[in-house]
């Protein structure tokens, strides 16, 4: 045998580990997602107790789907085609170990927070600071494993997957740094160190960057790995993925802002989001078109081979979503899309579409390989395909078309000029309905998942487990590759290059070592009349983070006059500087509560949170009982006030002493307007301080006088 | 019956029809040892996935002979032929022109299980080459081609021709384009609030900010990706000319100095955002219009085709040495197969030389001993003793080579668009001082303003990309339809041609492809028979011909069949001697017939000569239309290396008022072409062989007619698919309409220049104003250059269904795929 | 709004470091051959040759 030929053998345990991952976690987040969907209409169904209220379990299910099922798939995805793209086992078998069950301790983790109510209130980032923490040092593993791998490749050209799987790797590590700068409060309480405004740029720059990051890019190196090696056919242009490559990593990162069209944000910054959003149109469409014209010719093997039926209308669901997301950024549609159920079709056609499909394909796929057999039933797979398939219909469809419904609702006015349906809750109760059938298409997306389990599990019953495949191939010989000039000489043979490079680097080190002042330098006040809030008031907001009112409730009032009408003056980025986080939310299953300070008595507020339906009949709302018997953490209290202090909010030197006492007395007044009503309350209990902090909302401004309030920055 | 059976049976290896030699092992059929045992080798080594990736993918041996690679041992040889060498390593690349599929590549790339101390290998597809790296101290040059010979992958090795590791000059220009690009895409971004501050208020410290950011991301764009433009632009001024580059670097210079201006001054935001787009939309015109041919080689000479080393005869020892050691009077050894160096004189042996590649006339003819024998021919048949009688290089067909034709650079000033700057520039600097001077009374800085301004706008950016793109893509088009430029500037020359000059064998002719005449008449069934019976014994090209034009069912067998190398061939059949071959063969005198276009076999029975079997030429179906769509724009003629004997029968294509002319040497075709460029004509040349060689150098425009367009065409401008050669008027059509087309794009870009010009001149030039109009020009120019073309070739039936052009299909086994 | 600032500036480190990843894969020579490593990604049976009966 050669010399310099090496054995070695590839492993397929880890990859088996995030196989089992994906299904268990994807059954989990989706199942999840299903219950979520029922309360959507049947909102006794959360039970009255904390941990099962829609608040909580939204952003688990969205957690769950996206870092538990997409992100094992991500990673079962990677470990599998990088080590055959770099003909070398993973770097390191321990560090592998450490990646999974470091990542699935953090899921479970989360799960547990989520449902206790520990969350940042920041969507898709809602984890607490030590978990945030813990994500990272995965991160690092994953990354040292990965790129180990790539240093002791025996394949010298990097196929472009990989570059996709880089480009993931450094972008999501940055973006998650970058959100995450909180200061902690307490163990699993903190703060983001951005407020209002600059929170919402922040979240938004990786709400954006996240979905591309970490639920595209990974996924078209998948896409350019696994739909050649299904088909057994070369991609239809490597040149072009290239291209792709390049063109997308340098479009995406900009396209943020689209986000916060209409909001509080600076004009120039909103319309930067959409100029680049629609940018985005031509990179992925030559990667979606890449991907389908690679099986031109070979549409009679898609008929019969479940495996490409899944990544055809995973590539073809890429490009739907792909177009639809521009669309979405445009001004004009954005204005009637924003906070209604839009949004979340068009996230599902890429959530089930895109990266259900394609994992699934990529599922069934591996296991018959990984363990030396064939499926064993093509039947059920098909089966599979069509309920999906069938599934994505039935959940897109009635959402398209409630928020189509619900947006024309809002905006319609009577010829006299006054809004048709003044009443939010006409608008909420004609989507019932539509929000059933949704519930039956996730359901039965959720069906076909079982079924796939099964038939996989069938299969490696059937099969004997391939732990480690060997393989041999001729080390890379080093220094061979002729260089015409290296790069170290490339540069000094330039100065004025060197120079520029060397400016650059150190223009950016110096800024980035002041992030953290600039933060809070930018937090001082510019309406006069906006003041902190009192501390019963913070700790009442604490408790709406807690809750997730966000998941249905905006905070920002957008210029229309269809939203001028129906809840008061609009939002003005000025009144949130002490928002720490910001809670403008995404969706609106609820009405807006930016104006709601000073609408109802204080009574109101607390029936309505003790039953809504007594308040408003038909409303959606599940009920929050707990909040009437648990008492608020006055232990907290001081630790607040003092980290709000170094986040830069003016509350005096020593204020934190005498916080609870104020805290007391605001209580008591809410307590006798409440006992002017025969409501008999303990002054400590949550509800007190939720009530004060829905009272203040956004009523701040009305005691501004015009001058100030002109300016809306 | 039987023979009907066996045709069924394909080769394992290499999916020929296994003949009458065929071997049979584990149910597997192979046409010759040859291919077995390869599949043997393979088998061993366990890399039979090569039979499993696709079927039949092998390549028949050709019959190797011993030492045929000695001359690799050279040290010389190896100098120029090894890219990289450490103390153990070393790395060369071939090119292995039969790399055709998917099993190629893996056959190639898993060496190292085949042979020790291969340390691994990489297939460039495309290309047709393989990167081998091995440790010489285990295996020498010589034996790493060996292996690769012996499983069917020979190497052509020319020392001329040995590819390049890595070029320079590209890898920078892609450095060049991803700096600008980044640097385009980011001071895009940061210009953005400026466009948008319009319509909110925006803080004056963003502004600031930003302006500087897009300042430092300028910088590389202006000193490095820019740099081209300046080099060209400063060559021409060298050459006291204006090419395009001029006012465009004038236009970039302008650029960033005002841009360093404004921010340092905080006068305003600078045009960072025009001078990176503009650098970067003109770096992707020159990438598109870059993009060649890299399997065809435009630059072939001579030495591409030559061996690099032959067999020298020293004191009755075999040595082989380089073909530049060869001196006048040395006595080398040609064997069946190989090409005479230089012009020689046959001192042993049959010569039975086939001039295919020089003259493109496939038939070999004969030569006795004392003959001379000229560099090119091909010895078929037996090993044969040559004396030189003249060096390589100064020999008939090599000495070519040394005429100026082949020094002279085309050079780029001739294209349009340079022509057009030649005016543009200096009324662009007219009008920006006119304009300066006068401001200048009024208002001094306004005056700078403008003067600067109108360089910017005035920058020809729209002119240089409508260029690029427009003919880049053309050039496409036509290479769908298997015309292959060499680079855009074909297509000029192409529209301008008013002569067109055809070579005829080969170029016209279809090659050894003949019908065949008895010359008396009818031959008696009886007669027939016997001259069947006999050709069937021989391998002879033409008998082979003959016995297809016959059929092969001959009845008698033959007794003393013997065959005279390049004479002829004679047996008894049926007790009657018979003799075919030529009229010497047949001792008849050549004399008698004049000028003789075809070959002739002649037949005689028991000594007495009956008459010949001619073969004559048969000319390319579609000649008929092609001459008569060209004779509506271009005067032709046509020049010959044979004689007159079809003048006649040309004139029936080419009609009487077509000149003529026969007996040309390769020298005299050049100076014909020489001729007809004084009259100031513009000659498009047509031809084939070496021997055309000349001629397509030196027209304005060389087609090379090829049958196989990746073995054999000399220098020229274009390589045209012989099959394609019925499209050549749509296709030279389609060339005049783009140039028309480019005049039009030239307006357009114009009428842009003279829009900017009007704000510019007033001096007020608002950054945006530029920003809207730079890429707003840029991007209709390029739409309109690619839309047109793509119209165009609809027209003229070179796109779409009308063409049947090769439509790039990638799939694993086709090895067609994009020569682009 | 100083948020941006920070945005535009970790974008730009990004950036930066793909266009040092472009530089490197060019110099490296990696899009020398835009097409055979799309075939090669297709063969998967690099199975170490079970060359008992050579030595």
């Amino acid at each position: 045998m050669n010399t310099n030929t090496e054995k070695f053998s590839y492993d397929n345990a880890i990859v088996r580990n995030f196989a089992i991952a994906v299904m268990l976690w994807g059954a989990v987040g989706m199942l999840v997602g299903v219950i979520a969907a029922i309360q959507m209409f049947a909102p006794h169904f959360s039970l009255g107790i904390p941990q099962t209220g829609f608040g909580r379990l939204r952003p688990l299910h969205t957690n769950a789907v996206i870092f538990a099922f997409v992100g094992n798939g991500i990673f079962m995805g990677v470990y599998y085609s990088l080590q055959r793209l770099m003909k070398a086992r993973m770097f390191s078998d321990v560090l592998s170990r450490i990646h999974f069950w470091g990542w699935q301790l953090i899921i479970v983790a989360a799960a547990v927070t989520l449902l206790f109510g520990f969350t940042t209130g920041k969507e898709y980032a809602e984890l607490e600071w030590p978990i945030d923490i813990a994500i990272t040092l995965v991160w690092v593993v994953f990354g040292i494993n990965m790129f180990g791998t790539i240093i002791k490749r025996r394949e010298r050209h990097l196929y472009v997957a990989v570059w996709f799987y880089i480009a993931t790797w450094i972008t999501v590590a940055v973006l998650h740094i970058v959100n995450s700068l909180e200061l902690p409060v307490s163990f699993l309480k903190s703060y983001p160190i951005y407020a209002g405004v600059q929170d919402a740029l922040v979240q938004w720059w990786y709400g954006h960057n996240a979905v591309a990051f970490f639920l595209t890019t990974p996924y078209l190196g998948l896409m350019y790995y696994f739909l050649p090696k299904a088909a057994n056919r070369p991609v239809y242009s490597y040149r072009l993925s290239i291209i792709h490559f390049w063109a997308l990593i340098f479009i995406y990162i900009w396209a943020g802002p689209h986000h916060l069209l209409f909001t509080a944000l600076p004009e120039w910054a909103q319309s930067l989001g959409m100029v680049f959003s629609l940018m985005l149109i031509a990179p992925s469409w030559g990667g979606m078109l890449n991907g389908l014209l690679t099986l031109r010719g070979a549409w009679d093997k898609v008929r019969e081979e479940p495996v490409l039926k899944f990544l055809v209308v995973a590539v073809t669901a890429y490009g739907m979503a792909t177009f639809e997301g521009p669309m979405l950024s445009i001004k004009s549609v954005n204005a009637i899309s924003h906070y209604t159920d839009w949004t979340i079709a068009h996230v599902h056609v890429g959530a089930l579409g895109w990266n259900g499909f394609l994992t699934f394909g990529i599922l069934y796929w591996l296991v018959p390989k990984m363990w030396g057999t064939t499926l064993f039933s093509k039947k059920l797979a098909n089966w599979h395909f069509w309920t999906g398939t069938m599934a994505i219909l039935f959940y897109a469809i009635p959402m398209y078309w409630a928020g189509f419904t619900q947006s024309l609702m809002w905006k319609e006015f009577t010829p006299e000029g006054f809004l048709k349906y003044p009443n939010f809750l006409e608008t909420v109760i004609r989507l019932v309905p539509m929000y059933q059938m949704r519930a039956a298409g996730g359901f039965l997306f959720l069906a076909g998942t079982f079924l796939m389990i099964y038939n996989l599990w069938k299969t490696a019953a059937q099969g004997r487990f391939i732990a480690n495949e060997e393989s041999e191939a001729p080390a890379l010989v080093k220094n061979v590759v002729i260089h015409d000039h290296y790069w170290h000489r490339w540069i000094e043979r330039r100065p004025i290059q060197m120079l520029v490079l060397s400016l650059i680097v150190i223009l950016i080190g110096g800024i980035v070592e002041m992030i953290p002042t600039f933060m809070i330098k930018s937090n001082i006040p510019q309406i006069a009349s906006v003041q902190p809030y009192t501390p019963l008031e913070l700790q009442g907001r604490d408790i709406y983070v807690r809750e997730g009112c966000y998941t249905c409730h905006s905070q920002m009032v957008r210029p229309f006059r269809s939203e001028t009408e129906r809840y008061g003056e609009y939002s003005k980025a000025g009144e949130f500087v002490y928002d720490h986080p910001f809670q403008w939310g995404s969706k609106r299953t609820g009405p807006d509560l930016h104006r709601l300070g000073g609408k109802y008595p204080d009574s109101w507020h607390y029936n309505h949170m003790f039953d809504p339906q007594s308040m408003s009949p038909g409303s959606l709302m599940p009920s929050y009982p707990w909040l009437f018997t648990q008492s608020i953490n006055y232990a907290s209290t001081p630790k607040k006030i003092k980290a709000m202090r170094t986040l830069g909010v003016p509350y005096a030197e020593g204020y934190e002493n005498q916080a609870n006492n104020d805290l007391d007395q605001q209580a008591d007044k809410i307590v006798a307007s409440l006992k002017s009503v025969e409501i008999e309350v303990k002054r400590d209990k949550e509800i007190i301080a939720l009530i004060a902090y829905l009272q203040r909302l956004g009523t701040d401004i009305k005691k501004a006088n015009p001058s100030t309030t002109a300016q809306n920055q | 019956m039987q023979a009907q059976v066996e045709k069924e049976v394909k080769c394992y290896h290499c999916g020929d029809v296994c003949g009458k030699d065929e071997i049979v092992v584990t149910e597997k059929h192979f046409c010759c040892d040859g291919c077995k045992l390869v599949y043997e080798m393979l088998q061993e080594n366990g890399l039979c996935t090569y039979y499993q990736l696709e079927k039949n993918p092998g390549i028949k041996l050709k019959a190797a002979q011993h030492e045929r690679f000695s001359y690799l041992n050279d040290a010389s040889v190896q100098s120029q032929l090894i890219q990289f060498q450490n103390n153990e390593v070393s790395k060369a690349t071939f090119e292995i022109p039969a790399i055709h599929c998917a099993s190629c590549i893996w056959l190639l790339e898993n060496l190292f299980k085949l042979r020790e101390g291969i340390l691994g290998s990489e297939v460039n597809f495309i290309r047709k080459e393989t990167t081998i790296t091995y440790d010489h101290r285990a295996i020498s040059l010589k034996q790493v081609v060996e292996l690769l010979a012996s499983i069917g992958y020979e190497p052509s090795i020319s020392l001329e021709g040995a590819p390049k590791a890595t070029n320079r000059q590209e890898k920078l220009f892609y450095y060049r384009l991803g700096v600008a690009g980044f640097a385009f895409g980011n001071i895009m971004l940061l210009s953005f609030p400026e466009y948008l501050s319009a319509g909110s208020f925006i803080e004056q410290h963003f502004v600031r900010f930003f302006a500087w950011i897009n300042l430092i991301l300028a910088l590389p764009v202006f000193f490095f990706s820019s740099s081209v433009f300046f080099t060209s632009a400063y060559e021409s001024l060298k050459r006291r000319q204006l090419n395009l580059d001029v006012p465009l670097a004038l236009g970039i210079l302008v650029l960033f100095g005002r841009t360093v201006f404004e921010i340092v001054a905080h006068t305003g935001a600078g045009y960072a955002d025009s001078l990176a787009g503009l650098v970067f939309l003109l770096l992707v015109g020159r990438w598109f219009q870059g993009r060649t041919y890299e399997r065809l080689s435009f630059e072939r000479n001579y030495k591409h085709y030559f061996p690099v080393a032959v067999t020298r005869m020293n004191k009755g020892r075999e040595e082989q040495v380089t073909l530049d050691k060869l001196a006048v009077g040395d006595k080398i050894v040609v064997r069946n197969e190989e090409l005479v160096p230089a012009d020689a004189v046959l001192l042993k042996g049959e010569a039975n030389i086939n001039y295919s590649f020089v003259t493109g006339e496939a038939e070999p003819v004969a030569r006795s001993l004392g003959q001379i024998i000229f560099a090119g021919g091909r010895q078929e048949g037996c090993t044969i003793e040559l004396q030189l009688t003249k060096q390589v290089s100064q020999s008939y067909l090599t000495g070519l080579w040394n005429h100026k034709a082949f020094e002279k650079q085309r050079e780029d000033i001739t294209t349009f668009s340079n022509k057009v700057s030649r005016y543009f520039t200096p009324a662009l600097l007219l009008v920006a001082v006119l304009t300066f001077a006068y401001w200048a009374f009024t208002d001094i800085p306004k005056a700078f303003d403008a003067f600067t301004a109108i360089l910017i706008v005035a920058c020809p950016c729209a002119l240089a990309l409508s260029s690029p793109f427009l003919l880049g893509n053309a050039m496409a088009i036509l290479g769908k339809n298997k015309l292959y430029l060499k680079d855009t500037t074909v297509i000029e020359r192409l529209s301008a041609i008013n002569e067109v000059v055809f070579d005829k064998t080969g170029t016209i002719t279809l090659a050894g492809n003949k019908d065949i005449v008895y010359s008396a008449g009818v031959m008696p069934d009886d007669q027939q028979a016997l001259v069947k019976a006999l050709v069937r014994h021989s391998n002879h090209p033409l008998s082979s011909r003959l016995r297809q034009y016959l059929g092969n069912n001959g009845t008698y067998d033959v007794k003393q069949f013997s065959e005279v190398p390049g004479k002829g061939i004679s047996g008894l059949v049926n007790g009657i001697k018979v003799k075919l071959g030529s009229a010497a063969f047949v001792d008849l005198t050549e004399s008698l017939s004049g000028g003789i276009a075809e070959t002739r076999v002649w037949v005689s029975f028991n000594g007495v000569p009956k008459g010949y079997y001619a073969f004559t030429n048969q000319y390319r179906p579609e000649l008929k239309e092609v001459v008569a769509a060209l004779k509506e724009h271009y005067t032709l003629s046509l020049i010959s290396g044979d004689n007159e004997g079809e003048k006649t029968k040309l004139q029936q294509y080419f009609g009487q008022e077509v000149a003529m002319h026969f007996k040309q040497s390769p020298h005299e075709k050049l100076h014909y072409i020489e001729q007809l460029q004084q009259q100031g004509k513009k000659v498009l040349m047509l031809g084939d062989g070496l021997n055309d060689a000349g001629a397509l150098k030196q027209s304005d425009a060389g087609i090379s007619v090829s049958d196989n367009i990746n073995n054999f065409s000399p220098a020229c401008d274009a390589i045209l698919d012989a099959s394609q050669f019925g499209k050549l008027p749509a296709m030279l059509a389609f060339s005049r309409a783009a140039k028309t087309a480019l005049i039009f794009g030239l307006l357009i870009s114009g009428a842009y220049n003279a829009v900017g010009l009007y704000y510019a001149v007033q001096g007020n030039l608002s950054p945006v104003v530029a920003a809207i109009l730079m890429p707003l020009s840029s991007v209709s120019v390029v739409a309109y250059g690619v839309m047109a073309t793509q119209l165009l070739g609809r027209k003229y039936g070179l796109l779409g269904a009308a063409a049947n052009a090769p439509k790039v299909n990638k799939s694993v086994a086709n090895y067609e795929i994009q020569l682009t | 709004m100083t948020a941006i600032f920070v945005l535009i500036i970790i974008s730009l480190i990004v950036a930066v470091g793909f266009l040092v990843a472009f530089l490197w894969s060019v110099r490296n020579g990696q899009y020398k051959d835009s097409y055979t490593p799309s075939v090669r990604i297709l063969f998967d049976n690099d199975k170490p040759s079970d060359n008992t009966h050579k030595s």
